[in-house]
């Protein structure tokens, strides 16, 4: 099958063409193309995206909305009916019929020649499709979590950092000028040194029961929305609810952790690291089909002193968001607030000579402008692994009950071969994690 | 050999006596009844049997005079107890009796208000100032304020006029802990489920060296419709409108330490809210607070969070034994409980080696038995696989050619690092 070419076969073709000898502008305003605001076809990301459920498809109305500098050209999703619905937005904005559906992810891959690929699957699928579609070299936009185990996400990184592809984690609180500030005052000193930090992520929901065994929906490919995780029958839970189930997700903790403890990390400058100890308390459902945690209390101290403790925003003061304290004051974010304790700490600006974090106020477009540019993106790979490997490793001091011991530089559990093994999950055969 | 046996007979006989103190109980507990517009006669029998399988009191009772009776034939010793529990809503005391009980208070007695005991006494001042708290019996704005929180602040200065002492039809209801720090909660979720239950609200009264440490949320009242028209549908969130009314609370009264449970109205035989276990550990452990000002009784596996409520039919813990017989059963349409109670005993000794391998042994003999259904052989596969030794390496792969449990045996060999 032979699709239209892509924008990195272009550019590849017409360096060729020009020997190297000029090296083309990547941004050129789109006015002085001539084609009315228009991008030229050679200046869009032509993308496919994997996994077009309810955040899937939000992603593309997100990339689509940056008008002709995207263009999806192929969509591949385990439910038909999903299929159909990431098609027709991308049909329409397209103003054609022409993208093309798949089922399955490695047919998609062999098939497609795309830029770049907007993935959001249930995180026990990360590892797998998120290594594939790097050693595929395309660009990707990626879910948070980006991984359900830590031996997933080390997989993921590395396999992202030798193909040196642009990687951009949904972690859109980045691109967010109150977090962005907030990170900023705390970074520049405005609440001295930070002693120690909390991070309030949402209580877990009541439980459902255990439903009865169903038909699976003739739309739905259960084995391959199954995959790598050990088979069950249908009990009618599946998209979006996976998120409480321990054999796909961690619940909110881990569904949260992408957000808040990203931000947390981003201001107290621990996005590079990650804790040396972590203790502390989860409480599970005793009924029912959803056995995620639904109230966690851990805390996880760092090298260089700080303390960090993530709850349920029941638990803590401040409730939801990240919330730094420091020798001077505290500040609080969460979604559309900021809070101090002395207000006026919110209203100062950051001058010239302090520290400015990177700026970016639309997260789709940081990641095509990232695509095009070859720079970083405001939510590298490693930095998505370092904010979910807290709540991992929160999530493995809870299951055992113990104290963990973490290095952070290697990134092992020391001296607990038991709380170690669940640093993984097994794949059910034949899945294996894909290698370089 | 039978000299052995002999000895754990011994050891059986003393444990199934002297409870979980291993020695005699620490504290003597005196429950006065015999009044109440509640269902004495069923829950006097029940706060017994909790205070006592706690192995750290033994507990009295004390019947009151019937309501018209001769109160001044009622004169307990309160000096021979720690605590008194009060399940009495009645005829006033004889003032010597009134005397001796406030002596006892003040003199560093532990008090346990439960339930309408509240309800009790609205003209005694003292009374109400142990109690914190109260309702009916004609108490309004001269009672003391309203004390409740809003959202996450506490209000303690609503002197509004009205009513003191109101509740909804009864129902399930979530119960927020609001102090994580005090040893009666130390250790509970921060949301749990209670069994169907009164909610008492409004209550009013001095609320004098008082702490809420567990609030649950009371909706507000919609005021009727005018006649004849039809109420219009009410907005988003609306139904968020009101209260989060005291429901645990602790007080300082002289020396005294004051546990106050609004939980635990009484049918026959106890029902739902007093079988709730939420109810029954912060009862026992409100009560042994009462009593020493300190809480020396695990967290139960059984306590219930925000997913649902948790009962004890017949008021006792779960057993590890128990919750092993019904794993063998295991279908995970009917119950999952079983096999969460074994995941929090696991995790309470998982960095005990002697211990978890006592756990281990029992999940193997699961994994052995051929009763066992393959959902249970399942579960024990995924739980073995991170917290099992070599002890059950064998077990394991003796399975390996079950097809019922195939991918089950493979992730837990994996996991283990052993070979197949």
């Amino acid at each position: 099958m032979s699709h239209k070419s892509s924008r990195r076969e272009f550019v590849k073709r017409s360096a060729a063409t020009v020997l190297g000898a000029i090296v083309l502008p990547h941004i050129i305003p789109s006015t002085a193309m001539g084609m009315g605001g228009k991008l030229p076809p050679s200046d869009r990301v032509v993308m496919g995206a994997i996994g077009v459920g309810s955040q899937g498809k939000s992603n593309m109305r997100d990339f689509i909305k940056l008008k002709d500098q995207v263009q999806f050209v192929a969509i591949c999703d385990v439910d038909t009916v999903h299929q159909a619905e990431g098609k027709a937005l991308a049909d329409k904005a397209n103003n054609n019929s022409d993208c093309r559906l798949y089922g399955d992810y490695r047919e998609f891959l062999e098939k497609e020649k795309l830029d770049a690929v907007c993935i959001a699957l249930p995180d026990h699928w990360h590892g797998i499709i998120y290594s594939a579609a790097a050693n595929k070299k395309l660009d990707v936009y990626g879910e948070k979590p980006i991984c359900r185990t830590i031996n997933d996400g080390k997989a993921i990184v590395s396999t992202v950092k030798k193909n040196n592809i642009i990687w951009q984690t949904g972690s859109w609180q980045r691109s967010q000028v109150n977090f962005r500030h907030a990170a900023e005052l705390v970074m520049n000193g405005r609440i001295g040194k930070i002693k120690s930090i909390e991070v309030g992520l949402p209580d877990g929901n009541r439980g459902i029961g255990t439903p009865p065994i169903m038909e699976v929906p003739k739309e739905l490919n259960w084995e391959m929305w199954l995959g790598p995780a050990l088979k069950v029958p249908y009990r009618g839970i599946a998209h979006y609810e996976w998120r409480w189930t321990l054999d796909y997700s961690g619940g909110q903790l881990t569904d949260w952790a992408g957000h808040h403890i990203d931000i947390a990390n981003w201001g107290a400058g621990l996005d590079k690291t990650g804790p040396i100890e972590i203790s502390g308390e989860g409480v599970y459902p005793r009924e029912g089909l959803y056995n995620v945690p639904i109230e966690y209390d851990f805390l996880c101290k760092y090298a260089n002193g700080i303390e960090m403790r993530v709850d349920n925003k029941s638990r803590i003061v401040h409730g939801s968001g990240a919330t730094w304290y420091g020798e001077k004051g505290w500040i609080n974010v969460d979604r559309g607030k900021s809070s101090a304790s002395d207000p006026k700490i919110l209203q100062e600006e950051i001058g010239e000579n302090e520290i400015h974090l990177y700026k970016s106020d639309n997260h789709w477009q940081n990641f095509v402008d990232c695509v095009r540019s070859r720079k970083e993106t405001i939510a590298p790979i490693e930095v998505a692994y370092r904010a979910i490997s807290v709540a991992l490793l929160g999530e493995i001091a809870m299951t055992t009950g113990q104290k963990i011991q973490w290095d952070p530089q290697k990134q092992e559990i020391i001296g607990n071969p038991m709380a170690s093994r669940l640093l993984s999950r097994p794949y059910r055969q034949p899945w294996t994690l894909p290698t370089i | 050999m039978k000299k052995q046996f002999l000895f754990l007979l011994l050891i059986a006989v003393l444990l199934t006596f002297s409870g979980s103190s291993f020695g005699a109980p620490k504290y003597k507990a005196l429950i006065i009844t015999g009044q109440n517009n509640h269902n004495w006669k069923a829950s006097n029998s029940i706060l017994k049997q909790l205070l006592d399988q706690t192995g750290l009191f033994t507990t009295d009772i004390n019947i009151t005079p019937a309501k018209g009776g001769d109160m001044n034939t009622f004169t307990p010793d309160f000096s021979k107890y720690n605590i008194v529990v009060l399940d009495y809503n009645g005829d006033s005391w004889s003032e010597k009796t009134k005397t001796a009980f406030l002596t006892f208070v003040k003199s560093g007695g532990g008090v346990v208000v439960y339930h309408a005991a509240d309800n009790a006494f609205p003209e005694w001042k003292e009374y109400n100032q142990i109690i914190g708290l109260g309702g009916w019996g004609n108490r309004n704005e001269k009672s003391g304020p309203y004390v409740y929180y809003r959202g996450n602040e506490i209000v303690r200065d609503d002197t509004s006029k009205g009513a003191g002492g109101t509740h909804g039809a009864r129902s399930e209801y979530l119960v927020k802990t609001r102090n994580f720090d005090h040893p009666i909660t130390k250790g509970l979720p921060a949301n749990w489920m209670h069994g169907n239950d009164e909610l008492y609200s409004q209550l009013r009264g001095p609320a004098e060296n008082m702490e809420i440490l567990a609030t649950s949320f009371s909706p507000a009242k919609e005021p009727n419709p005018p006649a004849g028209t039809t109420p219009a549908a009410a907005p988003r969130g609306k139904s968020r409108v009101g209260r989060d009314e005291p429901v645990l609370m602790t007080l300082k009264y002289g020396k005294g330490r004051i546990f106050h449970t609004v939980l635990g109205h009484a049918d026959e035989g106890g029902g739902p809210a007093m079988q709730c276990v939420g109810f029954i550990v912060t009862f026992q452990r409100g009560a042994e607070w009462a009593a020493s000002g300190n809480v020396t009784q695990p967290v139960p596996v059984d306590f219930p969070n925000g997913a649902g409520v948790s009962l004890r039919p017949d008021f006792k813990e779960i057993t590890l034994d128990e919750d092993m017989a019904k794993i063998v059963s295991y279908d995970i349409g009917k119950s999952t409980k079983y096999y969460t109670d074994l995941q929090s005993r696991i995790r309470k000794v998982s960095a005990n080696a002697p211990e978890l391998l006592k756990l281990e042994k029992l999940m193997v003999a699961v994994l052995k038995n051929k009763e066992a259904t393959a959902e249970a052989r399942k579960l024990m596969l995924r739980e073995l696989s991170w917290m099992g030794s070599d002890y059950c390496v064998p077990a394991i792969k003796g399975l390996t050619k079950d097809a019922a449990v195939k991918d089950e045996v493979d992730f837990a060999l994996t996991r283990l690092k052993a070979k197949k």
